[in-house]
């Protein structure tokens, strides 16, 4: 046990301290983070600008809107409007003042209220700012505003009264149903099964070829040959296979870890500080995000427990076959031609992630969830989509395990002949020679 | 307990299209240096991979130290360099052969101090520099070569196998591995090396074993080969060039049936029924100006090509490396 565990240690080892490692593994997070919390970081950018209410509001209405509209305005920052009071034949000098006043850069620009604002129809603004929407929503807000509840007022509403009954802000929370009656997803968990599929098939492309790329380098140096000189092959391949898992473990782990703990602890923290400083309308998107981040960990632990499973299973799978592949094959470009075949039972598998992804039980997602080669990828994802029945799971599990074994026993016999044997590769009718081999 | 390091009896291996190993018996006593000999392809790789237990013969037992090869922990007292070297090009010295070490069951700690040991004997640690620490592949090739072969001796290994161990090897690292090969034998280690370096195996060995297409061709000690096959070798230089009387007398195939010149003395392996009696005769009444005459023991090059035949050996080897 103690060599198998030397075996592990060092392919563990030789592959966690390479630069490649680290940097993919702290990349995952951020990838992460730039997918999730950036867009809801975004959403705060796009708030309205603080310098807005450094306008001047020329006021022609003589009903003094101008004040309703500053208050409107909620000013936080204590910079306020100039008001300019003024009557309908002023208007045109205050503008002109008001012009001066921009290109000055003492204002960001002005606002004029008359008559026809009055009359709910139209005001005007002029300023430097005119293309930055979030400014202009909140100006046209604020002008709209005040003059509801200036007519509001003018009904006998009181302005509290106003106040309570305008403010309105629903939560649109959505169930999906099924003829199945209530799933528990909605767009939320199947963006997450979707995303965790794509990463189950990336990890396993990656590590298999890993696999791959580790036999031949043995392979091609010639240490092959002293390594088994004092262990069996297959030990070897168990042992390459186990430790380059672990690897593969590790980034996964802190991959999913870190994802975790930004979706549940890191992003609710910057959207509430966000929230509570954005206006209404941004309130909405970023309770969109929160749905996606909210759903993350509420997977049960049998799911979570299924994921790895899968995983295992997978990574065997395809490792098994990569490292028989490798054994093959005198140089890694013999290799990328000569692992086409199990490259394209994992890119099988990816092409219809989309597919299952937004039909989980169509008849098409049942068969590649059961078929050993794709279950790994798809049936974790229609887990987190759907509910699938426990019959279901059952027998894909099973055999996927059969498959595992099946080979594990074919890349062992392939991999103890290939390991020694160099020059041409075999055709197929000799590697089912070499599994004769005793 | 046998004083046997290895016994290998009437083993065969096949493979497809032919037989590597046909039918092979040796028996190597422990504390011994024996010489695997034999041209390219003749079976001593596969040989040696069957005593490894790399690869299993179709036919016969491989015994060492009295036990199966095959058994648990057996393999943990060998040490064995392959013809084709090779190392993890990417991996630190020192890491590689602690890998190596533990592969045959040597703990790390133990490991380390040995490790130390050797790179200062071989001088790949020294106050300048300490090679352990850089990475296989930023060494010479002469030094990885060196690094290879501490990996097969590390484990302090009873036995030792190197498969063609002087290819590729400088006069310098030659010489260093002959010595080691010398000092494992004084420690009462066994060493077993195939070679078709026949002047190497002569000075080394004690026995030997010739195998040519798989087949064993002969062995035992290199004395008893000698004296089994001397009696007609002849060794003859002349004081200047030899006239043509003399040249027809050394073609005459009654009496010669080989002439193997090498330099200004000649060996001539006399024809059967031919006596060097006779052959002194005829030179001395043909006017030759004899400055050796003398029956040799045949080289083991001289004995090899005789046993194995020009046909086994491909072109291009020469027992002189």
């Amino acid at each position: 046990m103690g060599k198998l565990k030397a075996i592990i240690m060092r392919e563990y080892l030789e592959r966690v301290r390479t630069k490649w490692f680290v940097i993919a593994t702290l990349l995952g997070p951020i990838m992460f983070i730039a997918l999730t919390v950036l867009p809801v970081l975004f959403v705060s950018r796009t708030k309205a600008a603080v310098t807005s209410s450094n306008i001047t509001i020329i006021d022609a209405t003589g009903l003094a809107l101008a004040d309703r509209v500053i208050t409107e305005l909620k000013d936080t920052a204590g910079v306020r409007p100039q008001v300019s009071l003024v009557s309908a034949a002023e208007v045109a000098a205050a503008e002109s003042l008001a012009t001066t006043a921009v290109m000055a850069k003492q204002r960001e620009g002005y606002l004029v209220l008359d008559s026809s604002t009055i009359a709910g129809k139209a005001a005007r603004y002029a300023g430097r700012n005119t293309s930055t929407l979030p400014d202009m929503r909140r100006i046209s807000n604020a002008v709209e505003n005040a003059v509801l509840n200036m007519r509001l007022e003018k009904e006998g509403i009181s302005a509290a009264r106003v106040d309570s009954l305008t403010k309105v802000d629903i939560r649109f929370e959505k169930t999906q149903l099924s003829e199945k009656g209530r799933e528990k997803s909605g767009v939320a968990t199947s963006i997450i099964g979707l995303m965790m599929s794509l990463l189950l098939y990336m990890v396993l492309l990656l590590y298999g070829q890993t696999v791959l790329r580790s036999v031949i380098e043995e392979k091609s140096t010639r240490v092959a040959e002293v390594v088994i000189s004092s262990v069996r092959p297959e030990m070897l391949m168990a042992g390459k296979i186990i430790g380059i898992g672990c690897v593969a473990m590790t980034q996964l782990v802190v991959w999913i870890g870190s994802s975790a703990w930004i979706g549940s602890t890191l992003a609710p923290m910057l959207l509430k500080r966000n929230a509570a400083a954005s206006a209404r309308t941004d309130l909405a998107t970023a309770a969109q995000t929160t749905d996606i981040l909210s759903s993350l960990p509420s997977f049960s632990i049998g799911f979570l427990l299924a994921i790895v499973l899968y995983f295992v299973l997978g990574y065997v799978f395809y490792a098994c076959l990569y490292a028989a592949v490798g054994s093959t094959v005198n140089s890694e470009s013999e290799a990328q031609q000569a692992a086409t075949p199990v490259a394209m039972l994992l890119i099988l598998s990816a092409i219809f992630i989309q597919p299952v992804a937004l039909a989980p039980q169509s008849t098409l997602s049942v068969v590649m969830s059961m078929l050993p080669f794709s279950a790994p990828i798809m049936m974790p994802m229609r887990m987190s989509i759907t509910s699938v029945p426990p019959w279901q799971v059952a027998a894909s599990l099973a055999g996927t395990t059969l498959a595992c074994v099946a080979a594990i026993w074919f890349s062992a016999r392939i991999y103890r002949v290939g390991l020694l044997m160099y020059g041409k590769r075999p055709t197929i009718g000799e590697l089912f020679k070499w599994l004769k081999y005793s | 307990m046998t004083d046997l390091a290895i016994d290998i009896r009437g083993v065969t291996k096949r493979y497809a299209e032919h037989v590597a190993v046909r039918d092979l018996s040796l028996q190597v006593p422990r504390g011994a240096v024996y010489g695997l000999l034999g041209p390219n392809g003749a079976g001593k790789t596969s040989t040696i991979r069957m005593i490894l237990d790399i690869i299993a013969p179709d036919q016969g037992t491989i015994t060492l130290f009295g036990q199966k090869h095959t058994d648990t922990g057996v393999l943990d007292r060998v040490g064995y360099l392959p013809e084709e070297r090779g190392l993890y090009k990417k991996m630190k010295v020192r890491e590689v052969l602690k890998f190596l070490a533990q592969l045959k069951g040597l703990p790390a700690a133990t490991a380390d101090v040995r490790i130390d040991a050797w790179m200062e004997r071989m001088s790949l640690k020294t106050a300048d520099k300490d090679w352990g620490n850089s990475k296989v592949d930023e060494l010479s090739r002469g030094m990885q070569q060196k690094v290879q072969f501490i990996g097969t001796l590390l484990h302090d290994p009873e036995l030792v196998i190197l498969d063609e161990p002087f290819s590729g090897l400088d006069p310098v690292n030659a010489q260093a591995l002959k010595d080691t090969i010398v000092e494992l034998k004084t420690r009462g280690r066994t060493v077993i090396f195939s070679t078709h370096i026949m002047d190497n195996a002569e000075k080394l060995c004690d026995s030997v074993c010739i195998i040519a297409k798989g087949q064993k061709v002969l062995d035992g000690s290199v004395s008893d080969v000698k004296a089994a096959n001397a009696g007609n070798t002849v060794a003859v230089a002349f004081d200047g060039a030899p006239g043509t009387a003399v040249e027809a007398i050394l073609r005459d195939t009654s009496l010669v049936a080989h002439v193997d010149g090498q330099n200004r003395i000649l060996e001539l392996e006399l024809a059967q029924g031919a006596s060097s009696g006779v052959l002194l005769q005829r030179l001395v009444a043909a006017g030759a100006s004899l400055q050796r005459f003398e029956r040799v023991q045949p080289s083991l090059h001289r004995i090899f090509l005789e046993k194995v035949g020009a046909t086994g050996v491909e072109a291009g080897m020469s027992g002189h490396g």
